[in-house]
């Protein structure tokens, strides 16, 4: 009964004044048979269109549909769930494949436990000689005259040898430089030890000063047993100075 | 250092000296033992295992200047050396 008064003010005039003005109220009022199907939806003045609505109008498929709703829910929910598992996952892989590469020294990584007495018991491998080839590179910024005193050496696995580097200041003022290494082959990095170098500490050399650098290194004997070294006969040393900046920090090795 | 972002290949990894680093020798002290080291390695095409003494005489320099922390020659892979001088002493 109510709602036929309600109707009734659609055209005529009357006491409630709302709806006059509200015409879309009235209009919620109006398809009331809405609110039947839907029961979670809030009824009343405000009602708007609700979200969802069953398709149907046979009770028993309606509730069909809402076990899908419901079990599509689920899905997506484990769907999403797994989804922000694997990102987790992608976060974590990081520091627990360092944990492993460390723990069994794949990647060429550093092994715990590298002993230096290890030099001491080490017998050389006198068959296989190696070439061991230097470069030289220098940072753009830095105006350092940097080259190798010798362009190769020939060595054995087993045996320590020591190389010479040069490096001269032309300019007039003082310069600090701080320098890294890389060898190639890469896998032959792994057995390539530098017993003392000059990288990776910062290096001053003064106006118009030109030093010796030296290099004192040998080749791991394994590296003869090794399979995937068979063919390699050229190993290169490459040293590269930068210039050591205030607050600028190279990337020393070493996890920290 | 290598540059190429590929994830699986062995990429290198610089690993620090195991005794640091050597004191740069800004006085030239050491620069004759560097010098007879040089010239050893031209006569002998470059080859490592002909001019061991020479480089333990400059290691050895090095050391005595304080250019490089004491150690005994053997655990620098001196040890042969260090048996052969001994040995030659023994028969003299």
């Amino acid at each position: 009964r109510s709602r036929g008064s309600r109707r009734r003010t659609l055209t005529s005039p009357g006491p409630d004044s709302h709806s006059r003005a509200r015409p879309d109220l009235a209009l919620a009022g109006a398809g009331s048979g809405a609110r039947a199907l839907c029961p979670g939806c809030h009824g009343g003045v405000w009602a708007r269109q609700p979200s969802w609505r069953p398709r149907s109008s046979n009770p028993f498929t309606r509730e069909q549909e809402q076990e899908w709703r419901r079990r599509n829910r689920t899905v997506l929910t484990y769907v999403a769930a797994a989804a922000v598992g694997m990102i987790g996952a992608s976060y974590a892989a990081v520091p627990l494949y360092r944990l492993y590469c460390q723990t069994t020294g794949l990647g060429g990584s550093p092994v715990a436990g590298h002993a230096s007495d290890q030099i001491e018991t080490m017998v050389p491998v006198k068959d296989r000689i190696i070439k061991v080839t230097f470069n030289a590179d220098v940072h753009a910024s830095l105006h350092w005259n940097f080259r190798p005193q010798q362009t190769e050496i020939y060595v054995v696995p087993g045996e320590t040898a020591l190389a010479f580097y040069k490096a001269k200041n032309p300019t007039d003022k003082p310069v600090i430089g701080i320098s890294t290494y890389n060898v190639v082959p890469f896998e032959a990095g792994q057995y390539f030890n530098k017993i003392q170098c000059f990288c990776f500490e910062e290096q001053r050399l003064n106006p118009q000063e030109e030093v010796d650098m030296p290099v004192f290194f040998f080749i791991d004997p394994e590296f003869a047993e090794d399979p995937k070294m068979a063919k390699v006969d050229v190993i290169t040393l490459s040293y590269t100075f930068f210039e050591a900046k205030e607050g600028h920090k190279l990337p020393v090795p070493g996890y920290n | 250092m290598s540059t190429a972002m590929n994830f699986g290949t062995k990429s290198f990894q610089p690993r620090p000296p195991e005794k640091g680093s050597f004191p740069l020798d800004h006085f030239g002290e050491c620069k004759a033992f560097k010098e007879k080291f040089m010239k050893c390695l031209r006569d002998n095409n470059f080859e490592n295992t002909l001019c061991r003494n020479e480089s333990k005489e400059y290691l050895e320099c090095r050391m005595e200047r304080q250019l490089m922390a004491q150690e005994s020659l053997e655990k620098l892979g001196f040890k042969d050396l260090m048996d052969e001088k001994s040995e030659a002493k023994k028969n003299l």
